[in-house]
């Protein structure tokens, strides 16, 4: 039998049912959305099927307009059918996976199971979404064939941003569905995959919470603000920007309390049980229904006076009053600032002797020892624990690679002079003479294991690539301070970035020059990718502004026109090179970068791309490639059959994406806005990547490949200048644009329709990468330009002048 | 010169563009029906006996181009012998193509001439199919291709006309067209085939038809607050909004013009005599104040003065230049004089046609109330004003 999710259904049309319908739909399942029948129906609407779906129908619609989308694409919602449990239950025989998502009510789940068993095709998937109800007490009364086939797979809200997929075991499910669903989950939904035991509220939540309720009670302990917590545990810790605090706010407190609570009770045995007692001042928040975003009050709560200026405030846990605050700091944060990466901000702050220092160290302490006694209980490896906390509460650090940034033995020592009870498992580490949870070999990346007591391999799928991993093993043959280029194997090199944001600057150009000419002579393809962290991440934030705006001061336009000549020549080497160049971008992918991918022969992209020539927004237009290669995806796919057409249908949009410096919302979005062709695929995981880029360079090898002929492009010509010059009139005199804008917009209509040519004429490529290089010098000496990219520089803002 | 007389003045239902009930008909079977009904309902009157027939459309392309007068004269049955034209003025389109026609008899070259009007903005949107602004010109005056919108907002703000008054405008010619429709006084429509695609059960589709005979733009429902609530559309903090604008609609009418020999010989009642036309130019970027000008011309030419007219229609194009142009005209005291069944606001501007569709309506009230003397006027795109006097036929 091959296993294959033709059609899933979701039952539950919440906000987590809605946002995992959303995440298949956008993967191109087709899912069934199914929730109740409104037990408040009016006797005349009992046969109304609409009034019959009016719950699933306002949960598919909240999903529909959600924002951040949870579509990919708004016509992905064209996968979904609705329906109410009542009349289109039968439907669920067609379903290879049917995963619940109703109320967390142990009673409501188990009586849907057993309906869900005889309709249930032979062989098919149920799992449960439950966020802590054990799942044996769901399945016990079921069948053995329910019970092989019936699992955990806990989402993490919103579905479609959050990474972390936890896949729960039961007792009797067969491993096969299990590496499908996790490999389904993984490859084809784009999560990562953590496996976790049947315990109360799994991993992420168990060990993320005990982290903020802890916190909590010290910072009462030590005396400190909400303000101050949030100071330290954000992003100088790689925590995330909403820190404790505001991230609570966003989860909810009461859906924080229902999680502690939860715990609290099921685990009597845990050795730190009172860690999930919350604070009296949580309480009587909750009893005052200050219960965060959703009532628009939570630990902060922002204000606006009469004249329209937003006032943040933060509630002081004593009075339960909102008072202004200053962003608040400690000697160990400062201090902080000047550290070199994260791991060194860490031990700055936590191995500090200030106020703020001595709780961040109490609370991170607490929570590493508790991640480690949880090993084997909730998780067989640290791996899975340090994943959930990334993917699932977006960390920069799991716990155990945080306690190898403040050292394990260093830590170790002060924890039990400061009488902490440290885990059997990480004294016999350190007896063991492993000083760290995680080493690199070999380009592998090892893991200690508390079982076996040894370094084990950390599990990928073969398609992951880890740059970092090949580095360090040697694989880097050219190396810049800017990029590499490093080798993936089967003859497949990656050019990858690594400055700032990725931004592009000279070195990058020159740099990207040389991998071309060293894969033309040493191997049988290129990938151009990088693997930055974060979230999004960038592949590449545009030019570096800097560089040029310093060009322009010393009125060094010669060397602005040679900088710009030689970004061209490098994206037509590549693009007309005697070997495949895929391009891999992810997250931002903006300027610079996205000109980068449009030359590439293909491009192979993360769900999660935010692409665009934003160029106008700092007065310039891209002239990288940026306006020819964009026209050229437009027209590229036309058969030559075609002719004389209307150019207008292709230049208009294709123009807007330039004036409008308009930025996709997802790869699926970036197709739609033509920015992706029909040869350029999309990847939903991002691990998989730089593997799936090199399969597709591979394949193109494979398939003999042959680089593009370089002909004369049809360009509309005047015609466009026309129409845009009348419509650019019409928007200023709305107001919807300043007059630099409708300046910048004309010109940047001149190149790409080609100048002064007649429409239709076809034009050398030469042609409209000269037109982008004079406008961009000519952009240059717009005082208004200069203007904007200094604000741009100074605020990271765009400037509207 | 001679007299030029209508004898019939008829239009089809006008119907909101891309949902309305013309959204599948092609404007060429709006015209033939609309030439044919003209020609029936002049009693006597053969095909044969017509001999030019002259349509306004002001975007003459794709489906109304090839010479839709021509294209349609055929359609709907006329001979070989009957010529065809196509008449261009933008919105006064099918009013220059009536006065076309009468001066064809007023100079003793025709006897019988059919003037009238078609748009489908369904099936050629505003601005037409491929537009084409001039590449060098627009440079320095791009004002020239203005969007009407725009130019709705300019005379708004340069002449003071408050949203509030444009709302209220609005409000009050949905309520005139509402009542009109009610109790039956819109006579010079005739009920028209309209197309639609129907589905068949094994998923085909088929081309229908069915009879409408109503303007199905009219908001009767509508109030001056839920008017008010509407975001101006074309401009960041304008004051024009979909509301307070002409609808963009599909229609087509159709104006049988004969000369005193041909009305006796069939022995007909003629309606009105098409007395003066006139047209004068604006600036582009302000064209809804056309009327403002084109009217004192008019009556100038007529000797006539304001207090002569019993029946004005002003095309509302927008509430801000109809509004304008009452307000500077003096008008403000004959509102109960002023399109009375309502006006584009309501009732749709379907472009090219609606020269000759104000001309069936401002004919059937004129019959209806007695008055001797109206007058038609409009505003026209690029910068332009229209007006022509008929008089009642006693």
């Amino acid at each position: 039998m091959t296993r294959r999710i033709r059609q899933a259904a979701v039952i539950g049309a919440g906000v987590m049912g809605g946002g995992i319908a959303a995440l298949l739909a956008s993967a191109g399942i087709k899912t069934l959305l199914l929730d109740i029948v409104p037990p408040d129906l009016e006797d005349e609407e009992k046969n109304d099927p609409r009034a019959r779906n009016r719950i699933v129908r306002a949960g598919f619609d909240a999903m529909r307009s959600a924002n951040p989308a949870l579509l990919m694409h708004p016509s992905d919602a064209d996968l979904i059918t609705i329906g109410n449990l009542e009349d289109d239950f039968d439907r669920l025989s067609g379903c290879d996976w049917i995963v619940e998502v109703v109320v967390e009510n142990l009673k409501v789940k188990q009586e849907l199971l057993k309906k869900i068993e005889p309709v249930r095709k032979k062989d098919a998937v149920v799992s449960t979404n439950t966020s802590g109800i054990p799942l044996k007490s769901m399945s016990a009364e079921l069948g053995s064939d329910f019970r092989q086939h019936f699992l955990g797979t806990h989402f993490f809200n919103p579905v479609r941003y959050m990474k972390l997929l936890e896949i729960i075991p039961g007792e009797d499910t067969l491993s096969e569905v299990l590496d499908f669903m996790a490999d389904f989950g993984e490859r084809i939904l784009g999560k990562g995959i953590v496996w976790a035991k049947d315990t109360p509220n799994f991993v992420g939540n168990r060990v993320g919470v005990q982290g903020i309720v802890k916190a909590m009670q010290l910072m009462e302990k030590h005396g400190l603000t909400i303000a101050e917590v949030d100071a330290i545990f954000g992003p100088a810790m790689g925590r995330p920007k909403t820190a404790m605090f505001k991230t609570a706010d966003l989860v909810g407190l009461d859906v924080l309390a229902h999680v502690a609570a939860n715990t609290y009770d099921l685990v009597p045995d845990d050795e730190a049980r009172d860690d999930f007692v919350l604070p009296d001042f949580f309480k009587r928040m909750l009893e005052k229904k200050l219960l965060g975003k959703k009532t628009k009050a939570g630990f902060y709560k922002t204000e606006i006076t009469p004249d329209w200026k937003k006032i943040r405030k933060v509630i002081d846990p004593v009075t339960l009053e909102y008072v202004e605050y200053e962003k608040p700091t400690f000697p160990c944060l400062e201090a902080a600032r000047k550290a070199s990466g994260l791991a060194e901000r860490i031990r700055t702050i936590v191995y500090g002797d200030d106020r703020g220092a001595r709780f961040a160290w109490e609370a991170v302490a607490s929570n590493l020892i508790y991640a480690a006694n949880r090993i084997g209980e909730i998780a067989d490896t640290i791996v899975d624990i340090d994943n959930a906390m990334k993917w699932g509460f977006n960390f920069e650090l799991g716990p155990f690679e945080t306690w190898d940034a403040i050292g394990v033995r260093r830590s170790v020592e002060r924890m039990e002079k400061e009488g902490m009870a440290v885990p059997e498992a990480v004294k016999n580490m350190l007896a063991g003479g492993a000083e760290q949870f995680y080493k690199l070999e070999g380009g592998r990346r090892y893991f200690y294991d508390f079982a076996s007591k040894f370094y084990q391999p950390v599990q990928v799928s073969e398609t992951v690539v880890s740059l970092s991993g090949l580095k360090a093993d040697g694989k880097t043959v050219q190396s810049c301070p800017s990029a590499s280029l490093v080798d993936l194997g089967d003859g497949v090199f990656c050019c990858e970035f690594h400055t700032k944001m990725n931004a592009l600057n000279a070195e990058i150009i020159d740099f990207m020059a040389q991998a071309v000419e060293y894969v033309d002579s040493n191997g049988a393809g290129l990938v151009i990718g990088n693997q930055a962290g974060g979230m999004p991440g960038a592949f590449s934030a545009g030019a570096d502004l800097k560089f040029i705006r310093k060009l322009v001061d010393q009125g060094r336009f010669d060397e602005i026109d040679a900088f710009v000549r030689r970004a061209q020549a490098g994206v037509q080497a590549a693009r007309y090179a005697s070997f495949p160049v895929v391009a891999a971008p992810y997250g931002l992918t903006l300027g610079g970068g996205c000109e980068v991918c449009l030359g590439a022969d293909r491009i192979v992209a993360h769900a999660e791309l935010y692409m665009g020539l934003v160029e106008i927004g700092v007065g310039l237009l891209p002239a990288g490639g940026g306006c020819t290669n964009l026209w050229k995806k437009f027209i590229g796919s036309l058969p030559a059959a075609v002719t004389g057409i209307d150019l207008a249908k292709f230049f208009i949009p294709a123009f807007m994406n330039i004036a409008m410096a308009k930025v996709s919302m997802s790869a699926a979005d970036a197709r739609a806005n033509g920015f992706l062709g029909p040869v350029d695929r999309i990847v939903f995981n991002r691990d998989y990547l730089i593997g799936e880029a090199k399969k597709e360079v591979l394949r193109m090898v494979d398939a003999g490949y042959a680089p593009p002929v370089k002909r004369p492009i049809p360009v509309f010509g005047e015609a466009g200048q026309g129409m845009i010059n009348a419509e650019l009139y019409n928007m200023v005199q709305a107001g919807f644009v300043t007059e630099h804008d409708a300046f910048l917009a004309r010109r940047i209509a001149y190149v790409l329709s080609g100048g002064q040519v007649r429409p239709n004429t076809r034009v050398d490529e030469e042609t409209i990468l000269t037109l982008e290089r004079q406008a961009f010098i000519d952009f240059l000496k717009e005082e208004k330009t200069i203007a904007r990219i200094d604000h741009m520089l100074e605020t990271g803002k765009p400037l509207r002048n | 010169m001679r007299d030029a007389y209508i004898v019939t003045s008829i239009r089809t239902p006008g119907c909101k563009r891309g949902k309305g009930a013309f959204k599948d008909t092609l404007p060429e079977d709006l015209l033939a029906f609309i030439l044919d009904a003209a020609v029936r309902q002049t009693p006597g009157l053969e095909k044969k006996d017509v001999e030019d027939i002259m349509i306004g459309c002001a975007f003459p392309e794709a489906e109304q181009g090839l010479n839709i007068g021509r294209i349609c004269a055929q359609i709907a049955g006329f001979p070989d012998s009957t010529s065809g034209a196509t008449v261009n003025r933008f919105c006064s389109s099918g009013l220059e193509a009536i006065a076309l026609s009468a001066l064809r008899i007023m100079a003793g070259w025709s006897d019988v001439v059919i003037g009238g009007g078609v748009e489908s903005m369904t099936f050629v949107p505003m601005g037409g199919n491929m537009p084409r602004p001039h590449p060098v010109y627009t440079r320095e005056h791009a004002d020239l291709y203005a969007s009407m919108g725009i130019t709705a907002e300019n005379v708004a703000r340069r002449y003071d006309i408050s949203r509030q008054a444009q709302d209220e405008f609005a409000c009050h010619s949905q309520m005139k067209a509402a009542g009109a429709r009610e109790k039956g006084r819109f006579t010079e429509i005739v009920p028209t085939p309209a197309t639609s695609y129907v589905i068949q059960p094994d998923g085909t589709m088929k081309r229908e038809t069915f009879v409408q005979d109503f303007d199905d733009g009219i908001r009767p429902e509508t109030t001056i607050e839920a008017l008010s609530k509407l975001r101006p559309v074309f401009a960041a903090n304008g004051s024009v909004t979909a509301g307070n604008s002409s609808q963009t609609t599909d229609g087509a009418a159709a104006t049988v013009l004969m000369s005193k020999d041909k009305v006796e010989e069939l022995g007909l009642e003629p309606v009105a005599r098409l007395r003066l036309y006139t047209t004068v130019g604006v600036k582009a970027d302000e064209m809804g104040v056309g009327p403002r000008y084109a009217i004192p011309r008019l009556l100038d030419m007529a000797g006539l003065t304001i207090d002569d007219i019993g029946l004005w229609e002003i095309n509302e194009a927008f509430a801000s230049q109809a509004l304008y142009c009452i307000r500077e005209l003096g008008l403000e005291k004959y509102m109960d004089r002023i399109n009375v069944n309502g006006g584009a606001i309501a009732l749709g501007h379907p472009l090219g046609c609606t020269g000759a569709k104000l001309c069936a309506t401002l004919l059937a009230n004129m019959r209806a109330k007695g008055v001797k003397y109206g007058v038609e006027s409009m505003c026209i795109g690029g910068g332009m004003g229209a007006a022509a006097l008929f008089e009642l036929c006693e």
